[in-house]
């Protein structure tokens, strides 16, 4: 029984990571229209700018995140600017195509500045507490809390300012918001910026509870697909939920099944979910 | 690496891709359907092979199934393999639309990889089967190589062969049909459904055999071979060469794999200045994926063509 609660709190550490990595992609396909494979990659550069910075550069770790996260999110408007926004009207197909293009330049730029190899940040060994017999390390109780903690913001962020506003309006109807009078053009950047921020976030994460390779990134994507299908097109919370979802179900099925099929249930969870209830959680059908 | 070896790689394996690359051609192009799992029916393919060849199982060995017959009984099982993946994964996917379908035919790629992985009776796990039987092709004086670029050559042309019978018929321009407006060929009396599905099993066919013949060729089928890097591979190639016609597909293909050996020829000093080069690679086939996705310029070119 302690066995199966174990899975469950490292299911819902997975879950917060999910969260995170997937609230910026979820936030790009509904403003946007299409699924940024890049996504992924874009974790892969914040965690190497963090590693880059605290290890090769020895500086201490929150500047280097912060860093690192601020980077991320320049990067992403850029891409997003170079390349997504001139070819915006040829469709979601189009699109999700070129991201693969996308991915490959930036995972390609990644692996020839760092290289292959196994490696870790420079930070102190994390301290397990025990509860009920029941282990979390400290680091993953920062996962959970930054987990919280962004989704609380985001919301307040989305709905009370104005740029958080005119991002929810052009989701909605890009139309009827640009005839309302707002700047597509700044909110489309705001986006961008806020999604790949958001990235940069999940990488820095990433880089705290996983030790580091070139090929992570490309993992990820896999489970970001599986959460963001799963939340539909709907709000942060319906993401929210998504996330403990999918997190919580691969860590348990270890209980069950063997460890390597762990990344198959986020692709169970696709498939059904793609098959029974196309429009996801949220329940909200795509334009 | 001397030319001729090099001229001789690409010719044999830009073939073999092609016949992937024209299949996606006439599912995509044609049929409007994004397949992201075209990998699924390659491994279907190469691992039917192997397993049907191969000697049963003894001392180390974890695999449960050997067959030990001629490389023809394979051959047919590869084309058999992918033909039955095509009917699992299309029946259920097919009524989803673009980049849902894409997502659910990548997310059974997937599966599909991890169930080789993980299941080692199926094929030794994350090991592979190696030493897979190849045809000897010494009784008509020919050497492995020049034999096995032959075969590819062979596959391609009946693929293409194929291709183009399907879409020159009249049942090729049902197809464009419900391509270019489902509810116009609906109101013809189209079967749609059953239309897509027909030709997404079709042409997962000749992707079977391509995965038998890659089997024999590097005598080896393990996992690691059959990434989504393929997948994403065989895109790429389609759009380089641009859409729509089987010729634009096989010369993407080939000059996407001329590129990549000749990257890979260059003698590198150490290690580092070799990953350097893979990776760069990575960044100029992205980079020329975007340019082509972005400017268009076989759609220009053709459409020019049209007018005249």
């Amino acid at each position: 029984m302690t066995l199966l609660a174990q899975y469950f709190v490292t299911g819902i550490v997975t879950g917060c990571f999910l969260i995170l990595a997937t609230i910026g992609f979820s936030l790009t396909r509904r403003v946007e229209g299409f699924l940024n494979i890049a996504h992924a990659e874009l974790l892969g550069v914040s965690a190497f700018v963090t590693w880059g910075l605290n290890v090769k550069a020895a500086w201490p770790f929150l500047p280097s995140a912060i860093f690192a996260i601020i980077f991320t999110a320049v990067v992403g408007l850029v891409v997003g600017r170079l390349f997504y926004d001139p070819i915006r009207k040829l469709g979601p197909a189009v699109l999700l195509i070129s991201s693969v293009g996308v991915a490959y330049v930036i995972g390609g730029s990644v692996d020839a500045l760092v290289g292959t190899g196994i490696r870790t940040l420079n930070i102190p060994l994390a301290t397990t507490y025990r509860f009920f017999g029941v282990r979390i390390t400290d680091y993953q109780m920062i996962v959970v809390a930054l987990a919280a903690l962004t989704g609380l913001s985001l919301a307040v962020f989305m709905s009370k300012t104005k740029i958080g506003l005119a991002i929810g309006a052009m989701a909605d109807n890009p139309e009827l918001a640009a005839s309302r009078g707002i700047d597509i053009l700044q909110t489309s950047r705001a986006t961008w910026l806020l999604s790949s921020g958001l990235a940069g976030l999940a990488g820095v994460v990433l880089a705290l509870i996983a030790t580091l390779s070139t090929d992570l990134a490309f993992h990820q994507i896999l489970q970001i697909l599986a959460v963001a299908i799963l939340a539909g097109l709907g709000s942060l919370y319906s993401v929210m939920l998504a996330g403990l979802i999918v997190g919580i179900a691969m860590d348990m099925s270890v209980f069950w099944i063997p460890a390597g099929y762990r990344p198959l249930i986020a692709f169970a969870v696709v498939i059904l979910v793609l098959l029974v209830r196309p429009e996801g959680l949220s329940g909200r059908k795509s334009k | 690496m001397n030319i001729e070896q090099l001229l001789l790689a690409v010719l044999t394996y830009g073939c073999l891709y092609s016949v992937m690359t024209v299949n996606l051609n006439l599912q995509y192009a044609r049929g409007g359907m994004i397949n992201f799992g075209t990998v699924a029916y390659f491994a279907a393919g190469a691992y039917a092979y192997a397993i049907f060849t191969q000697e049963p199982p003894s001392g180390l060995d974890q695999y449960a199934f050997g067959f030990n017959s001629p490389w023809w009984v394979g051959f047919i099982a590869a084309g058999v393999a992918a033909f039955l993946f095509a009917i699992v994964t299309g029946w259920p996917t097919l009524r989803l639309r673009g980049e849902y379908l894409a997502l659910t035919t990548f997310a059974f790629a997937e599966v599909l990889h991890s169930i080789f992985l993980n299941e080692r009776r199926i094929g030794n796990g994350s090991v592979g089967l190696s030493n897979v039987n190849r045809p000897d092709f010494s009784w008509i004086g020919m050497s492995d190589n020049y034999g096995f670029a032959g075969a590819a050559i062979l596959l391609l042309m009946f693929t293409a062969f194929l291709c183009h019978r399907i879409l020159a018929s009249p049942y090729g321009r049902a197809i464009d049909a419900v391509r270019d407006d489902e509810t116009a060929a609906e109101a013809v009396g189209k079967d749609i459904k059953r239309l897509r599905f027909e030709i997404f099993v079709i042409s997962a066919v000749p992707v079977g055999f391509a995965g038998a013949l890659y089997a024999m060729i590097t005598t080896l089928v393990s996992p690691g071979l059959f990434t989504a890097e393929v997948t994403f591979f065989v895109w790429i190639a389609l759009i380089l060469g641009g859409e729509h016609t089987i010729k634009g597909a096989i010369f993407g293909t080939l000059a996407l794999i001329l590129f990549e050996e000749v990257v890979r020829s260059f003698n590198f000093e150490t290690v580092r200045s070799a990953e350097i080069a893979a990776s760069v690679e990575h960044i100029m086939t992205g980079i020329i994926f975007i340019m082509i996705l972005r400017w268009q310029p076989f759609d220009r070119f053709t459409k020019k063509e049209a007018v005249q």
